[in-house]
């Protein structure tokens, strides 16, 4: 009901004819404005200074400041904790102790956490735990912004709850139709979701659990089980090893689900004057190969027949196999096995059933010690017989239901193209995924699976050897790991954790602390193993292994990179712009040849003017299997007859544009096999490399990167300084003077304070990679993309160089052989065909008496008390000039804004991607110089705690990304007025020597001599 | 009367009979006259190109020192050559105008003040680069001494860049006083000559007042000569210091004891050769055939033989010593078999027939009195001397220390654009120059109209016949 009240504003308005309230109504202004009264006064207005223009230029002023008032430079707030959670102090880094598990690497780790965010993976070292370059970079991988964000059907978003109710409604339809369902996953390895599969396998009789790895270790895996009775692999100890012979092994770098990277370098034992000798046979040249003593190409087939011979060799057999051109060094390496006896193992990569027992059988003849059977492996749990099976059921439509969890069938298999019919017949198809991937586009529903960072969980890696798996922030995305579906969908209101929880208290933890499980991130058991052998006879297998060989004119082994590994991680930028150590080309895969087949089929590589390399490119075709446009990269070691294609690349789905590189070499691997005959037809065209090294020698230049042999390092007559560690002379008043005494600069005290010194260790350095990772999380190192590290402008602080001995070693043998000069430089600037291989991780040296300091017009770089080089990128101008006269060439440009730029989309240009920076370290701007700063956030963090706990630094306590990082121990860092710390004894070290010591840098960075055990049997 | 010895007459300086009057009239034609067709084509051209060039700088500040073609090795390339470059022509000025001033070299006279403008200009093209090349250019001022509230940030003597800073400031400044002050009489000639009030106001302020008396000409000679005294270390300092750059850092190649002389030496040859170039062009183009003359041509083609062979030895020094040390990292300077044979030996080629081979031509008297030999010539060392500080930057960075970091350079279309830019922008204050400024210095070349040639003896003889 309306009101009828009335409010009045006068007495007046009572009266109603009131005139006052009838002008009120019709005018505005009850009395005129007085306009006359200041315009109509022509002659103030006259007299008056302010003139038309006056008003103007007042008008423009007044417009202009208020315009001028209205930019405001971008607000970036902070905002602050209204309510601070209990655990987070904002400043201080939180460390929570979790396993990276993603189906192919594996890895007890400590994430660091900043303000709720994970933004560094760094090795547990409690638990024995090793992160190579893809699980330092994984934690890129969780602000992945082309992850699936929430659960989709086809196109559309669902919620979780229309999601349950709906698969819940299929199931119970399959359930009634009494139809096959397969849950088929990566290598999961974890006791707890076996045992909740199980109870699901109990509500659903039909449901079948099959395991796929992308790239299988199938074989092995069938082989121990023949021989041990369990379906799982062996584990080595190579520290123990003094002769390990590898046939395609490479377990430096990641193989049968691990790398043996540690340990193999922990039985190199300079101290003692040991080493174990490493012989490799293989066709592509591998990390392994790389950095083994003796490496010997052979093709593909030839690698059986190596198997074969050695067995025959050692044991004494008389199994049947083939001569090879490698005979003789067959039959040195089983000399030295079995002098070795029990100390020595055999390895193989052959992905064989048949030879992998070989290979178990000679380690059995052995009894070697270094094969620990006892303890397996369960890293790889794929069963290819079973994924085969289950192809064949879906394209007979005998599956009603396919959940895929952790792998990506569509991109990963030979033949997807069947998997992908097969699909179409299957009901019910859900593919748990954390993008939106190649197998997505064909599944009904994609469910957003959260990263291992958000996720609980466990694993047992070896058996008796559990992690756990913690949530080190809230999901990003509306996602759920697949334990948790499954939670849902058997009706359990609890969630994961508490049956993780009750699981561990009930069946692993033994009675002790699940606190103190979790906090670590591990738990062994004490509970001993125990397997017994089968007598398993080698002779038909081998019979069945030789026969199986299909030599052919060009073989193709498939390999996998360090960056990609099996390519699930290929939308992250740190991964791709990671150089493969052996090529030093990042952003790609490519046609590994000799250079003698190369030049039989016409094909090249050639630098061109701006200093990138360019190659041949050509089409490959196996089995009627066809990829087209395929860069050939000429390599150094590659066996003659044989080609090399890396896995994991040429990904479309889920991908930003800058990273669909490079061509899916999966198509080739029929069978699962790494082995297949390959034709090579040349096509029209270069392919453009991004490749950061392109003189692969030394270049006669032997003092750069010094090496000698076992024998001459433990020759106490030699004088080192004089031979193998040799130091360079000037002269000196017509003497020969160490160059180290000659100085032209006033040193300052240093033994005030602290002073930090870096020791790379060459013997001990595999260019695994991880450290240039840590050091772009740590140091946030901008990504630049294909093009740019193409032109030679990666922004990377510390490369690791890669050379190869070239033909002739140094200008004095060209001079004894009469070479010319041309032919000299030449032939030092051509490597070798079966090369040795060195790395060397170079980083800013941190000269005492830096080239760069003295060049800076503005004193933007200059020296600190505790040795390092600073870079103060607020001074600097970009005068470039510390670059060029820096002898070790590591500082960085800013060539572009690198941030917040769409011409560089990487991780610092999308708001996921930028929440991985650590908040220690600026984002540099264009135009300014960067370098290695040795992480002074980080030894500056530790001497403020110090300082606050009124303490001394503790011996161990600094560190740096790279050397925390470094599986093998070869960086070490310290304070050098720190008596008997690890870094003074690196120091003194008579492998000790400075790069480039004869420029009188004065490097805080020190390198030790590589030594090779080049002993032969 | 002729009974006593004489000596006999030296070639005139002057041709064509002048008067004094003639002189005057030929040095304000340009300025009082109307410009012809080829002057304006020539002007618009190096406008283009200067517009270009500007725009080719904007996109530069604008996005990145990435758009050029340098890499993590090779931070200097066009931009350093072109820097040094530029400055090495702006050498030949001072040392015709100090130099050869105190050393009573008459035949400066005619061609001073035009290659002092090239040096001007040429100095401006120089100043340049330093500041275009900063990764920061809007940070440039930080290169200067200037009290600061950036804590105790002050900048460092101990870099040659700063050094260079010094060096070229100085030298402008010299430089453009000494263009100034031999200025002051003959923009005084033209303003007395203008008819329009506005040029006589112009002309009048650019003069300073110059009233000719005898006062102002004791005192013009005097600061001359002061000037001359100050400018010519000057001559040695500035490229001595832009060597510096190079022979203080570590780089083999670069840090070499002979390069401060060689430095010097090289530009004084391609100075002579920018000077040869310019007055090639404008003696037809101006009209200045007989103030211009062989003898000038064969005077200047002598001053580049000399320097050019200074610079031939000091290559010959380099390539020997680089050899003759056994040290690896010498195998691949810019002076070395390994840059001849290497992926640079076409600059490294080009480096000896340009600086080298063919400016041995002129010692035939034929080529080096021969206006269009010496033309040509003084291209070709233009040429060479761009390769020679081209090969010293790029050969050298591309081959450091360690063999991983070798690599290569190539230019990008900004790059070029902003060289070509330089030389429009050069063409531009130097064609306005010579149709605003009195383009040779008439007031010293009156005072020598009677001191050579025959012609004056014949009048004076005939004089006195009558």
């Amino acid at each position: 009901m309306a009101s009828n009240k009335k409010y009045w504003k006068s007495v007046e308005e009572l009266n109603e004819n009131s005139s006052i309230v009838d002008t009120l109504q019709k005018n505005e202004f009850v009395s005129e404005i007085p306009t006359d009264e200041f315009l109509g006064d022509k002659e103030t207005l006259e007299a008056s200074s302010t003139s038309r223009r006056d008003f103007l230029k007042y008008v423009g002023f007044a417009t202009a400041a208020a315009s001028l008032a209205a930019c405001e430079g971008p607000v970036r707030s902070s905002i602050p904790y209204l309510n601070k959670p209990d655990d987070i102090i904002p400043g201080q880094a939180d460390y929570y102790a979790t396993t990276m598990a993603d189906g192919f690497d594996f890895a007890s780790i400590l994430v660091k956490c900043r303000e709720g965010r994970p933004i560094k993976i760094e090795p547990n070292r409690d638990a024995k735990g090793e992160t190579n370059a893809r699980a330092q970079a994984s934690v890129l991988s969780l602000y992945d912004s082309y992850r699936l964000q929430q659960p989709v059907k086809g196109e559309d978003v669902k919620s979780w709850s229309e999601i349950d109710s709906e698969i819940l409604g299929q199931l119970d339809i399959l359930a009634r139709e009494n139809k096959k369902m397969v849950l088929l996953t990566g290598t999961m390895a974890s006791p707890t979701a076996s045992k909740l599969i199980k109870e699901f396998q109990a509500k659903h009789p039909s449901l079948e659990h099959i395991v796929y790895d992308a790239v299988s270790d199938s074989g092995a895996l069938d082989a121990f089980e023949q021989m041990y009775g369990v379906r799982a692999l062996p584990n080595y100890d190579f520290s123990k090893a003094e002769t390990i012979v590898s046939i395609g092994a490479d377990f430096i770098d990641q193989w049968q689900g691990s790398s043996y990277e540690s340990s193999f370098i922990a039985g190199r034992k300079l101290n003692e004057g040991k080493m174990s000798r490493h012989v490799q046979f293989e066709s592509v040249m591998s990390l392994t190969g790389a950095n083994s003593d003796k490496r010997v190409p052979v093709t593909p087939s030839e690698q059986v027949y190596v198997l074969l011979s050695l067995y025959n060799a050692v044991v004494g057999a008389n199994v049947s196999t083939k001569a090879t051109k490698v005979d003789k060094a067959i039959q040195q390496a089983a000399v030295q096995l079995k002098q070795a006896g029990s100390k020595a193992v055999v390895v193989t990569g052959i992905q064989d059933k048949n030879a992998q027992l070989i290979a178990m059988a000679i380690n059995e003849y052995l009894q070697s010690t270094i094969m620990d059977v006892e303890n397996y492996k369960l890293l790889r749990q794929g069963d290819d017989k079973k994924v085969a099976s289950l192809i064949e059921d879906m394209n007979n439509g005998k599956v009603g239901a396919l959940f895929i969890s952790n792998c990506n069938p569509i991109y990963t298999l030979a033949d997807s193209n069947k998997f992908v019919t097969g699909l179409s017949k299957v009901a019910l198809s859900v593919n748990f995924s954390m993008q939106y991937n190649e197998t997505s586009v064909n599944t009904t529903y994609s469910l957003a699976t959260s990263h291992y960072l958000e996720n609980w969980g466990d694993i047992e890696m070896k058996k008796g050897n559990f992690s756990l798996m913690q949530p080190t922030i809230k999901p990003l995305f509306d996602s759920r790991q697949l334990e948790d579906c499954l939670m849902v969908w058997l009706g359990k209101t609890e969630k994961y954790v508490d049956y993780l929880k009750k699981n561990w208290n009930e069946n692993i933890l033994e009675g002790r602390s699940w606190n103190t499980a979790l906090h670590d991130g591990y738990f062994i058991s004490n509970k001993g193993t125990s397997i017994s052998k089968n007598e398993v006879s080698v002779s038909s297998p081998a019979a069945a292994l030789l026969s199986g060989v299909k030599p052919a004119a060009m073989e193709l082994q498939l390999y996998m990179k360090t960056g990609l590994g099996d390519g699930q991680q290929a939308n992250n930028p740190w991964l791709q712009e990671l150089p493969d150590p052996i090529t030093r080309a990042a952003w790609d895969n490519y046609l590994t040849i000799s250079a003698h087949d190369a030049k039989e089929n016409g094909l090249m590589n050639r630098t061109v003017d701006n200093g990138a390399l360019n190659g041949s490119k050509v089409n490959l075709t196996v089995n009627g299997v066809v990829i087209e446009n395929v860069g050939v990269l000429i390599q150094p070691g590659q066996a003659r007859g044989s080609v090399g294609l890396a896995l994991g690349y040429g990904r479309t789905q889920a991908m930003k544009e800058e990273m669909m590189v490079g061509v899916n070499a999966y198509k080739f691997y029929q069978n699962s096999s790494k082995f297949q005959s390959v034709t090579i037809e040349k096509i029209e065209g270069e392919h453009k490399f991004a490749c950061e090294q392109l003189q692969h020698t030394i270049a006669g230049r032997d003092t750069i990167l010094k090496e000698t042999s076992l024998e001459e390092y433990n020759d106490k007559s030699l004088v080192p300084a004089k031979t193998w560690n040799l130091m360079p002379v000037v002269s000196l008043k017509h003497e020969e003077t160490d160059v180290t005494d000659v100085d032209l600069w006033e040193s300052h005290d240093r033994t005030m304070g602290h002073h930090f010194n870096l020791s790379v260790d060459l013997s001990a350095c595999t260019g695994c990679g991880a450290c240039v990772i840590a050091c772009h999380a740590e140091n946030n190192v901008a990504v630049v993309g294909k093009h740019e590290v193409r032109v030679g402008r990666d922004m990377h602080w510390l490369r690791i160089d890669r050379y190869y001995s070239s033909e002739i070693s140094s200008q004095k043998e060209a001079k004894e052989s009469g070479m010319s000069m041309g032919d000299m430089y030449a032939a030092l600037e051509r490597p070798e065909e079966n090369p040795e291989v060195a790395f060397q991780p170079i980083m800013c040296q941190h000269c005492n008496h830096a080239p760069c300091e003295t060049v800076c017009p503005v004193a933007a770089t200059s020296h600190g008390r505790q040795g390092q080089n600073h870079m103060a990128y607020n001074r600097c101008v970009g005068t470039r000039y510390c670059a060029n006269n820096c002898p070790y060439r590591v500082r960085r440009f800013n060539w572009f804004r690198y941030a917040d730029n769409d011409r560089f989309d990487f991780n610092m240009n999308d708001q996921y991607g930028k929440m991985v920076l650590n908040p220690d370290v600026v984002v540099r701007s264009r135009g300014v110089m960067e370098k290695c700063s040795m992480c002074i956030q980080m030894t500056q963090a530790t001497i403020l705690q110090a300082k606050k706990e009124r303490r001394k630094v503790r011996k161990d306590e600094f560190h740096v990304a790279c050397s925390d990082a470094c599986s093998t121990n070869a960086m070490v860092f310290g304070d050098i007025n720190e008596e008997k710390s690890p870094i003074t004894e690196m120091l003194e070290d008579k492998r000790s020597y400075h790069l480039l010591e004869e420029v009188g840098t004065k490097p805080n960075v020190v390198y030790q001599v590589k030594v090779r055990n080049t002993t032969e049997a | 009367m002729s009974s006593h010895y004489e000596a006999p007459i030296r070639t005139p300086l002057v041709l064509g009979k002048k008067s004094y009057h003639d002189i005057s009239n030929d040095v304000a034609r340009p300025i009082e006259g109307k410009a012809n067709k080829y002057w304006y084509v020539a002007f618009y051209i190096s406008l283009a190109a200067m517009l270009w060039g500007f725009g080719a700088i904007a996109y530069t500040i604008g996005t990145g020192i990435g758009s050029w073609g340098l890499n993590k090795n090779i931070g200097w390339a066009w931009d350093i050559t072109n820097f040094v470059w530029w400055v090495g022509i702006g050498h030949a000025g001072t040392l015709i105008s100090a130099v050869l001033l105190l050393f009573r070299q008459k035949w400066r006279m005619a061609i001073n003040r035009s290659a002092e403008a090239m040096t001007i200009f040429a100095v401006f093209q120089a100043g340049l680069f330093p500041i275009i090349h900063m990764g920061r250019p809007w940070m440039g001022y930080w290169v200067l001494p200037m009290p600061n509230q950036f804590g105790t940030l002050w900048i460092n003597f101990n870099s040659p860049l700063l050094w260079d800073v010094f060096a070229i400031s100085t030298y402008l400044s010299v430089s453009l006083v000494f263009w100034w002050t031999g200025l002051l009489p003959d923009f005084a000639m033209i303003r007395d000559r203008a008819v329009k009030p506005f040029q006589k106001k112009i002309y009048g302020l650019l003069s300073f007042g110059w009233s000719g008396r005898a006062k102002d000409w004791q005192r013009f000679e005097e600061v001359s000569l002061v000037l001359a005294g100050i400018a010519t270390p000057l001559v040695l300092s500035v490229h001595t210091i832009v060597s510096m750059d190079f022979a203080t850092s570590v780089m083999p190649g670069w840090h070499s004891t002979i390069f401060p002389p060689y430095f010097v030496a090289g530009a004084i040859f391609s100075g002579f050769a920018m000077v040869q170039t310019l007055l090639g062009i404008m003696r037809k183009v101006s009209s200045l055939e007989n103030y211009i003359t062989r003898l000038h041509i064969e005077y200047m083609n002598m001053v580049i033989m000399l320097t050019g062979g200074i610079v031939a030895i000091a290559y010959a020094t380099e390539f020997f010593i680089g050899w003759y040390t056994g040290s690896p990292y010498e195998n691949f300077t810019y002076m070395s078999v390994g840059a001849a044979t290497g992926p640079y030996g076409w600059a490294f080629y080009s480096l000896i027939l340009f600086n080298i081979a063919l400016p041995q031509l002129l010692w035939f008297k034929k080529v080096r009195t021969s206006f269009i030999w010496s033309f040509i010539i003084s291209i070709i060392i233009n040429i060479g001397m761009w390769f020679e500080r081209f090969d010293i930057i790029a050969i050298v960075l591309s081959k450091g220390h360690l063999p991983s970091t070798w690599t290569r350079f190539e230019p990008t279309f900004i790059d070029v654009a902003i060289f070509i830019g330089t030389i429009g922008f050069f063409g531009v204050l130097f064609l306005l120059y010579s149709r605003t400024f009195p383009v040779i210095a008439q007031a010293e070349v009156k005072t020598i109209m009677k001191s050579s040639g025959q012609y004056y003896k014949e009048q004076r003889d005939n004089k006195q016949q009558d």
